[in-house]
């Protein structure tokens, strides 16, 4: 391309040609964010689920403050390392949606494990479910979107089951929520990017 | 009728609007890329573009490598909105 004048027309044209190239296109590793979360979440709930039943000591509840002290930093690596050439709207859309997401659950695990007892692993699930449907529906990627609202739906059992027994149940709907369509985000991203 | 802002109406200029139009932000590898211009060229349009107010230039590292990233400012946004109003009327004028 060189510094030529255009015609109206042509002028139009590679408007609209730009813009058309400029569409929203899924980065590769998408879905590595949501794998890094689910897996550490599901594995961690698992661990202090083992633990509490062998110890009857709910102190061990203190180890989810190592999920944000390890998976935020990996993210935060992985999506530098990762730097994408183009940031689009919905790009910023979706790291706005997860902050707000984070903040408020970062706020209510505080509030569950200091000062009120609340149904805190319900709420996880409820908030954590939302935004993973949100960011499917932005993305128009439907797995997400449905594995979310399935998420969200099955945080209810949370408030059926009772004590540290909520613990493994909440790992596999992490696996359901976040793990699974992780795992078919990043297969598709692979297929985007080599088509 | 309008002039047509002499700035947009060269065709790299006009295309690095347009992406930058739709995009939040992109790179200096992703213009070169997608206008297919060279380094130097795209290098003087984005000057250009960037002391009229259309758009930053901001340049940092990752890692190692050096790294442009182009934003397109609010003036710039109004400039490519009054362009193409200018278009409509001169095709409607046809």
């Amino acid at each position: 391309m060189e510094n030529k004048q255009l015609s109206e027309k042509e002028s139009l044209q590679l408007i609209a040609q730009m813009i058309q190239q400029t569409q929203y296109r899924l980065a590769k590793n998408a879905g590595t964010p949501f794998l890094i979360w689910g897996y550490m979440t599901a594995i961690l709930s698992l661990v202090i689920w083992l633990l509490i039943r062998e110890t009857a000591n709910p102190q061990w509840n203190f180890l989810w403050f190592l999920l944000p002290a390890v998976c935020y930093p990996v993210t935060i690596y992985i999506s530098r390392r990762n730097e994408q050439m183009i940031k689009t709207y919905i790009d910023r859309i979706i790291g706005q949606v997860w902050t707000v997401f984070g903040i408020a659950g970062i706020l209510i695990s505080g509030i569950s494990m200091f000062l009120w007892h609340i149904p805190i692993l319900f709420i996880i699930l409820l908030l954590m479910g939302m935004g993973t449907a949100l960011s499917g529906m932005i993305i128009k990627f439907r797995i997400l979107a449905i594995c979310g609202i399935l998420g969200s739906l099955l945080s209810i059992g949370c408030l059926i089951i009772k004590g540290a027994d909520q613990l493994p149940f909440f790992a596999i709907v992490f696996l359901i929520m976040m793990v699974i369509p992780g795992h078919a985000l990043n297969h598709m991203a692979a297929k985007m990017s080599a088509a | 009728m309008k002039e047509l802002d002499p700035l947009l109406h060269s065709q790299l200029r006009l295309a690095v609007m347009s992406i930058l139009l739709s995009a939040e932000e992109a790179d200096f590898v992703y213009l070169r890329e997608k206008t297919e211009a060279t380094g130097g060229n795209l290098s003087v349009q984005l000057d250009k573009l960037n002391t009229a107010g259309y758009l930053t230039i901001e340049k940092s590292f990752i890692g190692k490598k050096p790294h442009t990233t182009c934003r397109i400012t609010d003036k710039g946004r109004k400039a490519m909105a009054d362009y193409v109003e200018t278009l409509k009327s001169y095709l409607t004028g046809l």
